[in-house]
C-alpha cells in the first residue's frame, strides 16, 4: 500500500513537473489528425492558436457544443485568423475513445470547424500539456507563448447557458488582437477529467 | 452487451437532463428510456433523524445516495475534475435547512487528475430547524437533488426526493435514525487533537509553491500513530492544493508533508482550510482545519530531508555520524583543496621546531581555534539558511560569486606574501633574520591559517564527510553545531598531536637560510589555488573575468609598492602609502564595480559551465522532468552532480566518467547521462542531494533500468583515489543497474 502510495505520489509529481506553464514559451507538439496528417504546434507559428482538450462524452463539453456555444467560438475566432485544434486524449479502451470515422462524423453533427482535431489517444499531448480536464482550454499568443491556461469560462456546470458566462478563451483571444493585456489567464479547469490510460 | 449500451445509456442520461432539465419532476427515468434502461447510476433517497419533532428543535435530514458498482459522485471539492452534489430545497415555511455536512470523501484516480468523492453509498447531512410557532401535523419535505456521476464516462443526474415529517409534541426518533448516526460519525471532527501548522517550504519559482502541514515537536511526545496522512483541501477559486501528498516525517509520531499549492491568481494564500486526514490500519479520521500560512518554518522547527530512497527506515545514531565527521575532517587534511595550507603549516612547524614546547602547543592549539571558529560560523550560516526554509549545501558559499572574488584576492595575497613581496606583521616592520620569521607564525598567524585552512576545505568532500554533513543538515541546530565542530576537531587534530609531541618533530630540519627559499616555493601550490578560483569566477562572469586578472594585477603591484616601499623603504613613505591606497580604490571601482559588476552574474544559458563535458557522451542537462522522462522510457540513467568550483568532481569524478570504459558501458547500456550543475547553488539540486543523504557535491546517481527501483548512490571518492579507480566504481554500479 505505502509503496502504491509513493508511486502515485512521485508520478503526480512527475505529472506536475511536465505540466506547461502561462507566460512561458508552449512546448511544441507533433499528433497525428483523424485525416492521418501530422500536425505540429510549430506549423503554426506567428499565429494565435486556441487548444481545446475535447470529449464530447463529457457533460460539460457536450453542453457547450449542443448550445451552439463552441462551434460559434470556432467560427468567430476563425475569422480572425485564430488557429484552433482539438485534442482528443480519450483512451482507446473508453467508451468514449473514437475512432478517426467516427471523429470525422462528430464533426460534422457538432458544427465542429476546428482547423485539426488531433487524436492524442496515447495521452502524450494531454499530458505535456497537463491537460486535467474536457474542457479545458489554451491560448498561444503569435510569439508561442502560452497566455491562458484553464477552464472555458466562469460557470462550471454542466446544463448552464454559455452565451451568458464569462468565456475566457474568447475573451484573452480578443484582448490580445486588440492589443490589450490578458485580464485572467490562468484559472482551475472545470469538468471531466481527461479520461487517459491507466 | 454492456458496452455497446453504455454509449446509450450516456446519451439517453444526457439527453435526459439536457432537453427535460427542469420539466422533469418526480421520475428518475427518462419518460423515453424504455423499461429495462435505469436513466442514471445513482439512485438518491431523503431520510430523516426523526418521524415527529417537536416545535423548536433541530433533526438531521440525510440524502442518502447509492452509487452502481464503480461509479462515484463528489464530494463538496471534487477536486481536479468533476462537481459537487447540490441540493435544492422545497420546504415549507417554518422549516430552514443548513449547510450539507459531508463524510469524509475518498481519492479516486488517476493520479494526474485526482478527485474526492464517494462511491457505493454516502449520506448527504442537513440540519432541519424547526420554528417554534409551527402547528402540528403533516409537513411535506422536498428538495432536488443534482449531481454528477462518472465510471469512465461522466453523467450529470437529477432526482427530486421528498419524505413526509410530523410535527407532534414530543421528537420520535425514526427507523433510519440510526443510519443517520452512522454516517454522522463519518463527519470530519472539529481539529482538537493535533496542534497543526502550515509554511511554505520556499518563495515560488513559478505558479507552483511547495507548502508543509505539520505538528509541533512537543506533539510528537505524545504517542500519536498513523500509517498515513493527508489533507484534503476545501474548494477555492484563486489556487488549488494539489492532491499528491509527500509524507517527509521520518518517525511516525510527526506529521510532517508536503502539498503543491497551485495559484491562479492574486497572491500566496495566506490561509487554508481543509480535512486533515489520518489513516491508522482500516480506520480513517477526518479533521476539519483552518490553518494560517506562516512565510517560514515556526521557530524551532526544522524541515527534516526526505527519507533517502536507499535507506529508508534507517536513522543513522548521532555517535557514530560524529565519528563519521571526525574521520571526514581528518579526511580533509588530505584532499586537494588543503594541501597548500598544509605547506604552510610545514612552515610552520619547522620554524617553531626549536623553541619551547609550551609555544609550540599553544600555537597548535590555537591553529585548532582558528579552524572551530570557522566551523562554527559554517554551521551558524547552515541554520541561517535553514531557517529562511532553504536547504543547505556543503560548498554553497561558492556560488556567491562575491565570495569566490574575495577568496581569490585573499590568496594572491597570500601567495604574494610566501614570495616575499610584502609582509604581514602586526606594526608593518620588515623581516628580515629567520628568527624573525619565527615570530610571523605567532598566535594571529596560526590563527588566519585555521581560518584559510576550513575556507579552503569547503569545496571539497571526502568519504565518511559527505553522511555526517547530509545527515547535520537534516538536523535542529545543536547537533548541527556539534557534527560541525567534529568535522574541524578532525581537520586540526593532525596538528595539534604534533604541537603536542615535540618528540615527532624531530625529523624536521634545522632552521636556516633555506627557509626562506622553502616559503618562496610553497607560494605556488598559492597561485595554483588562485588559477583555480580564477577558473571558478570564470563560470560566474564569462568573458568579464578579464576584468578579475586586471584587479588581480592591481592588487599585486599594490602589494609590491606597499612591501618595496612603504614597509622596506627609508623616504616617502606617505607617498608610497598614498599610491597604494589609489591603486586599490581605483582598482575596486573600475575593475570590480564598472567593469566586472561583480556582485551580478551572467545568465546561466550563457556560462560555459561543465555542462560541456567531453568524451563522446551525450550528457544533457539534469531536471526532475528528464529523469522521468527517461526512466519511463525504461532507460538506465546517470546523473552526474558537479560543479566547477568542486575539486574532487573535476579531479576524480569527472575523468572517470569520461573514461572510455565507461563511456563504451554507457553507450552499451543506451543509458541517459544527466549532468547537475551545482556551481551555482541553485536551490532545485541542494533539494535533490538532500533528499540522497548528501550534503554537497560530488554526487553521482545511477538510476537502474527498472524504473520502480531506488536509485544507486555512489560512494564518495576517496583522496588520492586515481580516476581509473573511482571509473570501476562506477561500472560496477552500473553493473548493478542493469540487472
Amino acid at each position: 500500500m505505502k509503496i502504491t502510495l509513493a508511486l502515485l505520489t512521485a508520478l503526480t509529481f512527475v505529472t506536475a513537473a511536465f505540466a506547461v506553464e502561462v507566460g512561458k514559451p508552449a512546448p511544441d507538439f507533433s499528433g497525428t489528425d483523424i485525416n492521418g496528417k501530422t500536425v505540429k504546434l510549430s506549423d503554426y507559428a506567428g499565429k494565435l492558436v486556441v487548444i481545446e482538450s475535447y470529449n464530447s462524452d463529457c457533460p460539460f463539453c457536450n453542453n457547450h457544443y449542443k448550445t451552439g456555444a463552441m462551434p460559434d467560438l470556432q467560427k468567430d475566432l476563425a475569422a480572425k485568423g485564430v488557429v484552433w485544434l482539438i485534442v482528443n486524449s480519450v483512451n482507446p479502451k473508453n467508451s468514449s475513445h473514437r475512432t478517426p470515422e467516427q471523429a470525422k462524423q462528430e464533426m460534422i453533427d457538432k458544427k465542429i470547424t476546428a482547423d485539426a482535431w488531433i487524436d492524442d489517444s496515447s495521452g502524450k499531448i494531454g499530458h505535456l500539456y497537463g491537460m486535467l480536464t474536457t474542457p479545458q482550454m489554451f491560448v498561444i499568443n503569435k510569439d508561442g507563448t502560452l497566455v491562458y491556461d484553464g477552464a472555458i469560462d466562469d460557470k462550471a456546470d454542466p446544463s448552464h447557458d454559455p452565451k451568458t458566462a464569462r468565456n475566457y478563451a474568447r475573451e484573452a483571444v480578443d484582448n490580445l488582437l486588440a492589443g490589450k493585456p490578458i485580464e485572467v489567464s490562468q484559472t482551475k479547469p472545470y469538468g471531466c477529467s481527461v479520461k487517459y490510460a491507466d | 452487451m454492456r458496452t455497446v449500451l453504455k454509449p446509450l445509456i450516456v446519451i439517453f442520461a444526457c439527453l435526459a437532463t439536457f432537453v427535460s432539465h427542469d420539466a422533469r419532476a418526480q421520475t428518475a427515468l427518462p419518460s423515453f428510456g424504455g423499461a429495462s434502461l435505469t436513466a442514471h447510476h445513482t439512485q438518491a433517497k431523503l431520510i430523516l433523524s426523526a418521524d415527529t419533532a417537536k416545535p423548536g428543535d433541530t433533526i438531521w435530514a440525510g440524502v442518502d445516495m447509492k452509487m452502481d458498482a464503480s461509479w462515484h459522485t463528489y464530494w463538496k471539492n471534487p477536486g481536479a475534475a468533476g462537481l459537487a452534489t447540490k441540493i435544492q430545497w422545497q420546504l415549507p415555511p417554518g422549516v430552514t435547512a443548513g449547510e450539507i455536512q459531508w463524510p469524509l470523501p475518498e481519492k479516486f484516480p488517476p493520479v494526474e487528475v485526482t478527485t474526492y468523492g464517494y462511491e457505493k453509498e454516502v449520506v448527504l447531512l442537513v440540519p432541519l430547524t424547526l420554528a417554534s410557532n409551527l402547528s402540528a401535523g403533516p409537513l411535506d419535505l422536498k428538495a432536488k437533488v443534482s449531481w454528477l456521476e462518472c465510471k469512465d464516462v461522466c453523467v450529470p443526474a437529477n432526482q427530486s426526493v421528498e419524505t413526509k415529517l410530523n410535527i407532534g409534541p414530543e421528537t420520535k426518533t425514526s427507523a433510519n435514525a440510526a443510519t443517520i448516526e452512522l454516517w454522522q460519525k463519518k463527519v470530519p471532527q472539529t481539529n482538537d487533537v493535533y496542534s497543526l501548522s502550515a509554511w511554505w517550504e520556499k518563495p515560488a519559482s513559478d505558479d507552483t509553491r511547495p507548502l508543509i502541514i505539520g505538528n509541533e515537536q512537543m506533539m510528537a511526545a505524545k504517542n500519536i500513530k498513523y500509517d498515513s496522512v493527508d489533507f484534503f483541501p476545501g474548494t477555492n477559486d484563486a489556487f488549488e492544493i494539489q492532491a499528491a501528498t509527500e509524507t517527509i516525517s521520518a518517525q511516525s509520531a510527526y506529521i510532517r508533508f508536503r502539498k503543491v499549492v497551485k495559484k491562479f491568481s492574486g497572491d500566496w494564500p495566506k490561509g487554508i482550510s481543509g480535512v486533515l486526514v489520518i489513516q491508522n490500519g482500516n480506520s480513517r479520521y477526518g479533521y476539519e482545519v483552518k490553518l494560517p500560512v506562516s512565510d517560514q518554518a515556526p521557530a524551532g522547527e526544522t524541515i527534516p530531508a526526505q527519507t533517502p530512497p536507499v535507506r529508508a527506515g534507517e536513522t543513522p545514531a548521532l555517535p557514530l555520524m560524529l565519528l563519521y565527521a571526525f574521520i571526514g575532517g581528518l579526511i580533509l587534511n588530505i584532499m586537494p583543496c588543503v594541501l597548500p595550507v598544509i605547506a604552510l603549516k610545514i612552515l610552520g612547524f619547522v620554524s617553531e621546531a626549536r623553541s619551547e614546547p609550551r609555544r609550540v602547543r599553544n600555537l597548535g592549539l590555537i591553529y585548532a581555534l582558528g579552524v572551530l571558529v570557522s566551523f562554527l560560523a559554517l554551521a551558524a550560516i547552515v541554520i541561517g539558511v535553514k531557517a529562511a526554509g532553504h536547504h543547505a549545501g556543503w560548498g554553497m558559499q561558492f556560488g556567491s560569486p562575491v565570495f569566490v572574488v574575495c577568496l581569490t584576492t585573499l590568496v594572491t595575497l597570500v601567495a604574494l606574501n610566501l614570495f616575499g613581496v610584502f609582509e604581514v606583521t602586526p606594526g608593518g616592520r620588515v623581516l628580515n633574520s629567520a628568527g624573525e620569521l619565527a615570530s610571523r607564525h605567532g598566535a594571529p598567524g596560526a590563527f588566519f591559517n585555521g581560518l584559510l585552512a576550513t575556507t579552503l576545505a569547503t569545496p571539497c568532500t571526502a568519504p565518511f564527510l559527505s553522511g555526517a554533513l547530509g545527515f547535520a543538515f537534516a538536523q535542529k541546530s545543536p547537533t548541527i553545531i556539534l557534527i560541525f565542530l567534529f568535522v574541524g576537531l578532525g581537520l586540526a587534530a593532525p596538528y595539534v598531536v604534533l604541537s603536542c609531541n615535540p618528540a615527532l618533530l624531530k625529523f624536521l630540519p634545522k632552521p636556516g637560510a633555506w627557509m626562506e627559499k622553502f616559503k618562496v616555493a610553497m607560494g605556488f601550490p598559492m597561485l595554483a589555488t588562485v588559477v583555480w578560483l580564477f577558473s571558478v569566477a570564470a563560470s560566474d562572469y564569462g568573458s568579464r573575468v578579464f576584468w578579475l586578472g586586471v584587479f588581480l594585477v592591481v592588487i599585486a603591484f599594490a602589494a609590491w609598492i606597499f612591501g618595496e616601499f612603504v614597509q622596506r623603504g627609508r623616504k616617502r613613505k606617505g607617498i608610497a602609502l598614498a599610491i597604494v591606497l589609489i591603486l586599490l580604490t581605483s582598482g575596486y571601482t573600475y575593475a570590480l564595480e564598472n567593469r566586472l559588476h561583480w556582485r551580478e552574474m551572467i545568465a546561466e544559458t550563457d556560462a560555459a559551465g561543465p555542462i560541456n563535458q567531453s568524451g563522446g557522451t551525450g550528457w544533457q542537462p539534469w531536471s526532475p522532468a528528464a529523469v522521468a522522462q527517461a526512466r519511463a522510457a525504461g532507460k538506465p540513467v546517470l546523473v552526474d552532480f558537479t560543479a566547477s568550483w568542486c575539486v574532487t568532481c573535476n579531479a576524480i569524478v569527472k575523468p572517470a566518467l569520461e573514461n572510455n570504459s565507461v563511456a563504451a558501458k554507457l553507450k552499451e547500456m543506451d543509458a541517459v547521462v544527466l549532468i547537475a550543475d551545482y556551481t551555482r547553488t541553485p536551490s532545485e539540486i541542494t533539494d535533490e542531494i538532500s533528499k540522497y543523504g548528501g550534503a554537497g557535491v560530488p554526487l553521482v546517481l545511477v538510476y537502474p533500468k527498472n524504473p520502480d527501483a531506488a536509485p544507486i548512490v555512489l560512494p564518495q571518492p576517496s583522496p588520492l583515489q586515481l580516476p581509473s579507480g573511482y571509473a570501476k566504481i562506477v561500472l560496477e554500479a552500473l553493473d548493478r543497474s542493469a540487472r
